[in-house]
């Protein structure tokens, strides 16, 4: 392939890719590290480095936009962000006594496994009201929005220790797999903590992109981030993630839900896949 | 505050894009029709990596030659500092709200940001 096709196909899928995870929370390697290692041939250490691009790209591309229409809530994200960079510090640190293989299989099957909660409130616009009690009480862990249509939406998390662990299980995840984590924190915020689903997704989305900043000088220094790869990505990603930014704003929570719930399905048939060594 | 927040962010991703867009322009009028595969080849042994700069000292060398691959990087690296940059921001935010804990817990983790980004490529363990 010369050049010049390699940087369209891969500027095009980025796109894509930008779009989708920009909406669903996640950074968008389920679709760049497939399309680079199956379809392009290129060294798994560069498509995880092209990942990493990716999902800081996605994160920061979108970033603008949730943080002016306040979909984000900061101070949730900021909590679970500590258990996060604990579960990626203990993750790096074990990850040389765990077969990737075992944990590919079990994190996918957990993956699929949470697709039965997340189906059965898959017409749910809005969570009913939770009372703010306890922890979430004490650090205020609350939050309102403003959709589209000018109603005001207010939620008080719930069972933030519950979030935190599946937030240490998403940082593990990164840690070990050196893949996003995304799904995880959409689905600790969804399930656990009874957040409005385009709270859950921006949230994610913020996350994503300080998780995968704190790693990114490892996979930089390693040279692991090839620009002539991660270029079009990068380029691709920031035109994905304005376009798909535009649309949540204006989505309903359901069909974010929905589109999520697909994703969900998607990465876990991957990491199956890739335990079986297909 | 969040407008600043939002003007910064923006302004950052704008300003990478630009740096990143123009590395990519220089390298495909030089080499639009060359095969990717001599790219692509996985070569970390190499110093310094391959054919592409992985280190702020060969990428400040490259850029004075006009490298796309150095200039290139550099829009990764301003990319790179939003994250960064939106942290920092928000630890402003809480203590406008004198919001000690958040305060606290935000500086916590823009320390272990800012650490794991600049100390863990210097441990040989993570080098692997």
């Amino acid at each position: 392939m010369i050049v010049i096709e390699f940087f369209l196909t891969l500027f095009v899928a980025s796109i894509a890719a930008g779009a989708l995870g920009s909406i669903v929370g996640i950074g968008g390697g389920l679709i760049v590290i497939p399309i680079l290692t199956l379809f392009l041939g290129v060294d798994i250490h560069y498509a995880i480095g092209a990942s990493i691009v990716s999902i800081i790209a996605t994160s920061s591309g979108a970033a603008a936009t949730y943080v002016k229409d306040r979909i984000t809530n900061l101070r949730i994200g900021m909590f679970l962000e500590t258990g996060t960079t604990i579960g990626s510090i203990i993750g790096a640190a074990i990850a040389a006594y765990l077969s990737a293989i075992v944990l590919e299989a079990i994190f996918g099957t957990i993956l699929i496994i949470s697709l039965v909660p997340l189906v059965r409130k898959i017409g749910e616009e809005f969570p009913p009201i939770q009372e703010l009690k306890g922890l979430a009480k004490k650090l205020n862990l609350r939050g309102d929005y403003v959709e589209r249509d000018g109603r005001k939406i207010e939620y008080n998390a719930t069972n933030p220790g519950r979030g935190l662990v599946g937030m240490l299980v998403a940082g593990l995840i990164s840690g070990l797999l050196g893949i996003g984590s995304g799904t995880f924190k959409v689905l600790s915020m969804d399930l656990a903590m009874k957040l409005p689903m385009k709270v859950s997704t921006t949230t994610s989305n913020f996350m994503i992109g300080v998780t995968a900043a704190a790693s990114a000088g490892i996979y930089f220094a390693r040279g692991d981030v090839n620009p002539l790869i991660t270029a079009p990505v990068a380029l691709g990603i920031l035109i994905g993630a304005s376009i798909g930014t535009h649309l949540l704003v204006k989505a309903k929570n359901t069909a974010v839900r929905k589109i999520f719930a697909i994703v969900l399905a998607a990465s876990a048939i991957e990491m199956i896949i890739r335990a079986l060594g297909f | 505050m969040n407008k600043i927040l939002g003007i910064v962010l923006r302004s950052g991703v704008i300003f990478s894009g630009a740096i990143i867009a123009t590395g990519t322009a220089l390298f495909i009028a030089n080499h639009s029709l060359d095969n990717t595969s001599a790219y692509l080849v996985y070569n970390p042994g190499l110093i310094p990596h391959g054919n592409f700069p992985a280190s702020l000292a060969s990428i400040g060398s490259g850029l004075a030659s006009l490298d796309p691959s150095s200039i290139i990087q550099l829009g990764f690296l301003v990319l790179l500092a939003t994250p960064v940059a939106r942290v920092a921001f928000s630890l402003f935010l809480f203590a406008a709200e004198k919001d000690r804990r958040f305060v606290y817990l935000t500086a916590a983790v823009l320390t272990v940001l800012l650490f794991s980004m600049l100390a863990t490529p210097l441990f040989p363990l993570f080098n692997g």
